[in-house]
C-alpha cells in the first residue's frame, strides 16, 4: 500500500468486521480521513508536503512502533495497533507472558497486506527495543519507569500508567443508575476506564440502592466472567470489610448479590476515592462540597475519565479541575471517542515526526 | 487462656470449649466485633463449633472510629502498626497487656521444638527504637528469654553492621540470625565474601518484600543464604504471622508445612463457595489463635494456602503457605505488563 487512501480505504473495512470493531468501536473510511485531518492538518500529510506557516511540512509516521500493552483487555491492544496501522508503521506488540487471546485470536481477521505489519511477542530482543522509532507502554507506574529508563532519547515515547475512572450523578437517579450499571459492568471493570466509584449529589444511600438493583439487572442479561480465587477471595474480603463497616456505622451500607459474587455495591461517607477489587465492585460515596484532589486523595491523581450524568457543558466544567484527561456522558465511559486524546496525548499526531522544506 | 498457652497441648474438644468460650467473651466485650457477628447472624446462643465463629478481615483493624478490641483502646499498655507508608492506613491491633503475647512466642517456641538461640543477631530494630512493631517486640522476647546472648545490628538509620556481626560469628559458637526476607538482602548486598558461620549457625526469616521493588522467590531467597552464608535451606526457619495476630506459625527448609501451636487452628476456604477448600486446593486463610485474646480470635487474611488430608485430621494448626493473593494488592488497568519489570 503506497498512499494513505489506500491504507485508510483497508484499515476500515477490515475493522468494519464484528470481531475488530468490538475493540475499537464502530468508524467509517470517511472517520479515518477526519480523524487524521484532525490530527495532522491534513488527511494527506504523511504522503505530501503541506502549507505550513511559511514552511512546507510532511508528517513521517516512526517506521517501527513497540506496543507494550497490559493483560486486563484487548481494548487498548487494539487501540494502539489501530492507531500503528493507520501512520503505516509496522508494529510490534509485546503481549504479556500469559497471552491474549483476545487479541492474538483476532488477528486472523487482519487482510495479509495489514497482517504483515503486525508482529506479536511474549518477550522482547534487544533488536526489538533499539529498532522501535516509538514505543507506547500501557503498565503500571513504576513498570513505566522501567521502560522509560531501556529508551534513548530519541525514540518517542507514549506512556500509559495505571489509571482510573469515576461517576458524578447530579440527579435522575433512575437513568444513571442504569448507566452507571453499565459503565461498572462491562469488562467487568478490567480497564482504565471503569468506574470504581459514584460520587452523588442528594440521597447517595438511595441512588447505591437503585444502583444494586441496576446491576443485578445487568448481570442478569450479561452474566460476569468466571473468577479465580485470586478474584473472588478480593471480592469476600472487600465485602466482609464493608460488612463490619456498616455494622458500625449507619452511613456505610453493603448490597450484595445473594449467594453469589455477581456484583457488590458499597454505601460509603469518606469522598476519598478508593481502587475497587475489580469485577463489578464499586464505591458510592457523596458528592462532597469540594470536589477536587485534596478531598478525594493520591488515587485522583490517576483519573482518566469522569462519567457525568446529567451530562452537558456547565455540569463538566465543574469538574474540568480534577486532573482526568476525559469527561463524557455517563454510560459512555467505556466507547471513547476516536478523537479522545487518550491519557491526554493526541494519539496520531503524538507518534509523528515533521520534514520541513522552506 | 494462660494455661492453653503455657504449652499444654489442646485437643479437638478442649479446643472447641476454650474457642466458643472465648467468642462469648469477644462477643460481649468487643462491641464492633458483636456488630459484625449479629450482622452474620452468628452469636454464642447458636454456635457450637469454632468453625462457625465469623472471621474479621485484617483490613477491620484499619478503622479509627470502631476499633475491634474488648477493651477500651486508650487503655492499651500496648498498641502494635501494620507495615505501611505514611501516607496508608495502618491498623491498629491494641493489647491491654502483652502477658499471653509473649507467652505465646515462648510456649510456641518449645512445643514446636525450635531451636534455642544461643547467640542472636537482630537484624531488625530493637523493640525501644520500633515500639509499634510486633516483629520487634517479638525479637525483644526471644533476645529476654530465650537466647543466652543477643547482639542488634540495625542501626536508627536502617543500615546493617556487618562487623558487628562479624565479631559475634569470630567467637564460634552457633549464631542465630534474625531478620526480615528484605533485612536478609541488605545484608547479602553488603557482605562481598561469602562468610562461614560457626558450625550449627541457623537462621529465622520473615515477611515479604511488600512496598519494595524485590520480588524473589523462596528458592531465590534461601540460594542467597547459602551463597553467602553457607547456610542450607534445612538451617533457615521461615516464620508466618501478622500485627493483627498474637501467636505464630513456622517452617524450616523449602515446601514444608507451616505448623502452629495448639491453642490455634486454621482453615483454607475457597472464596468462590464460601466453603473448605477441597485438600490440596489452594484457599484463603483463615486463622483461629486464642492468644488473641484482647481483639479478635478468628482472623481472615488475604493469604492463600493449601491444607492437605495430613494437615486436615493429624495437624489442624498446620497449612502450605503460596503467599500473598496477588489481588490484595491495589490495581488498576495495568497488572500484567509488570513482567517488563524482570531482568
Amino acid at each position: 500500500m503506497s498512499s494513505t487512501k489506500d491504507r485508510i480505504q483497508q484499515i476500515a473495512e477490515t475493522y468494519a468486521q464484528d470481531e475488530l470493531s468490538k475493540w475499537t468501536g464502530s468508524f467509517s473510511r470517511d472517520d479515518l480521513h477526519h480523524w487524521l485531518s484532525t490530527e495532522l492538518g491534513s488527511d494527506t500529510a504523511l504522503d505530501q508536503y503541506q502549507p505550513h506557516g511559511p514552511l512546507q511540512s510532511k508528517a513521517v509516521a516512526p517506521a517501527n512502533i513497540l506496543h507494550i500493552v497490559s493483560g486486563n483487555t484487548a481494548h487498548a491492544a487494539h487501540q494502539s495497533l489501530l492507531r500503528g496501522l493507520i501512520l503505516g508503521s509496522h508494529n510490534v506488540v509485546k503481549i504479556p507472558s500469559a497471552g491474549l487471546p483476545d487479541f492474538t485470536d483476532s488477528l486472523d481477521q487482519f487482510p495479509e497486506e495489514l497482517r504483515k505489519r503486525i508482529e506479536v511477542h511474549r518477550e522482547l530482543s534487544d533488536e526489538h527495543w533499539s529498532k522501535a522509532d516509538a514505543v507506547v507502554a500501557i503498565g503500571s507506574d513504576e513498570s513505566i519507569a522501567t521502560i522509560h529508563q531501556k529508551l534513548r532519547a530519541d525514540q518517542t515515547f507514549i506512556p500509559h500508567m495505571h489509571k482510573v475512572s469515576l461517576g458524578v450523578v447530579y440527579e435522575d437517579f433512575g437513568p444513571a443508575a442504569r448507566l452507571a450499571a453499565r459503565d461498572i459492568s462491562l469488562y467487568n471493570q478490567q480497564g482504565c476506564l471503569s468506574l470504581h466509584a459514584v460520587y452523588v449529589s442528594g440521597d447517595s444511600k438511595a441512588f447505591a440502592s437503585a444502583l444494586a438493583e441496576e446491576m443485578a439487572a445487568f448481570a442478569r442479561e450479561n452474566p460476569a466472567d468466571t473468577l479465580n480465587t485470586s478474584e473472588a477471595g478480593a471480592i469476600r474480603n472487600t465485602r466482609e470489610n464493608a460488612r463490619f463497616c456498616s455494622a458500625n456505622d449507619q452511613q456505610t451500607q453493603l448490597w450484595e448479590s445473594e449467594d453469589s459474587l455477581e456484583w457488590t455495591v458499597i454505601h460509603e461517607p469518606s469522598p476519598k476515592l478508593k481502587l475497587s477489587c475489580l469485577n463489578r465492585c464499586v464505591y458510592v460515596k457523596p458528592l462532597p462540597t469540594q470536589f477536587d484532589t485534596s478531598t478525594l486523595g493520591p488515587q485522583s491523581q490517576h483519573l482518566s475519565t469522569i462519567a457525568l450524568h446529567p451530562f452537558n457543558r456547565a455540569n463538566a466544567l465543574k469538574l474540568e479541575q480534577l486532573p482526568a484527561h476525559r469527561i463524557c456522558p455517563l454510560g459512555q465511559s467505556q466507547q471513547p471517542s476516536l478523537y479522545w486524546h487518550h491519557d491526554g496525548f493526541t494519539p496520531l499526531a503524538s507518534l509523528v515526526k515533521w520534514k520541513d522544506i522552506g | 487462656m494462660r494455661e492453653a498457652v503455657a504449652g499444654t497441648a489442646l485437643s479437638d474438644p478442649d479446643f472447641n470449649t476454650l474457642a466458643l468460650q472465648i467468642f462469648a467473651y469477644q462477643y460481649e466485650y468487643n462491641i464492633p466485633y458483636r456488630n459484625f457477628c449479629n450482622s452474620h447472624g452468628s452469636t454464642p446462643d447458636n454456635l457450637s463449633h469454632w468453625h462457625g465463629i465469623p472471621a474479621l478481615p485484617t483490613d477491620a483493624f484499619k478503622n479509627e472510629s470502631f476499633p475491634p478490641s474488648t477493651f477500651p483502646v486508650e487503655n492499651a499498655h500496648k498498641t502494635f502498626l501494620t507495615s505501611g507508608t505514611s501516607s496508608e492506613v495502618r491498623g491498629k491491633h491494641h493489647f491491654a497487656s502483652t502477658n499471653i503475647y509473649d507467652q505465646s512466642i515462648i510456649s510456641a517456641w518449645q512445643t514446636l521444638q525450635l531451636p534455642n538461640p544461643e547467640h542472636a543477631v537482630f537484624l531488625i530494630a530493637p523493640p525501644e527504637q520500633s515500639p509499634d512493631s510486633s516483629l520487634s517486640h517479638m525479637m525483644g522476647v526471644i533476645a529476654g528469654q530465650l537466647a543466652e546472648q543477643s547482639t542488634w545490628i540495625m542501626s536508627h538509620s536502617g543500615s546493617l553492621d556487618l562487623e558487628k556481626m562479624l565479631s559475634v560469628a569470630d567467637k564460634g559458637k552457633p549464631v542465630a540470625l534474625f531478620g526480615t526476607a528484605l533485612s536478609f538482602l541488605h545484608l547479602f548486598d553488603s557482605i562481598k565474601n561469602p562468610i562461614c558461620l560457626p558450625p550449627g549457625s541457623w537462621a529465622m526469616e520473615t515477611g515479604g518484600y511488600k512496598g519494595t521493588r524485590h520480588q524473589l522467590t523462596k528458592t531465590e531467597l534461601y540460594e542467597k543464604f547459602k551463597t553467602k552464608l553457607k547456610l542450607d535451606p534445612g538451617s533457615i526457619i521461615n516464620e508466618y504471622s501478622m500485627t493483627e495476630l498474637s501467636s505464630q506459625f513456622y517452617t524450616s527448609s523449602l515446601r514444608q508445612p507451616h505448623r502452629g501451636p495448639s491453642w490455634t487452628r486454621v482453615r483454607v476456604i475457597d472464596p468462590l463457595t464460601n466453603t473448605d477448600s477441597k485438600p490440596g486446593e489452594p484457599g484463603h486463610l483463615i486463622i483461629y489463635d486464642l492468644a488473641n485474646l484482647d481483639s479478635v480470635m478468628a482472623i481472615r487474611t488475604q493469604d492463600l494456602a493449601i491444607c492437605n488430608e495430613t494437615n486436615l485430621e493429624q495437624e489442624p494448626s498446620s497449612f502450605s503457605l503460596i503467599g500473598r493473593d496477588p489481588s490484595a494488592l491495589p490495581r488498576g488497568c495495568s497488572r500484567s505488563s509488570d513482567e517488563i519489570l524482570s531482568p
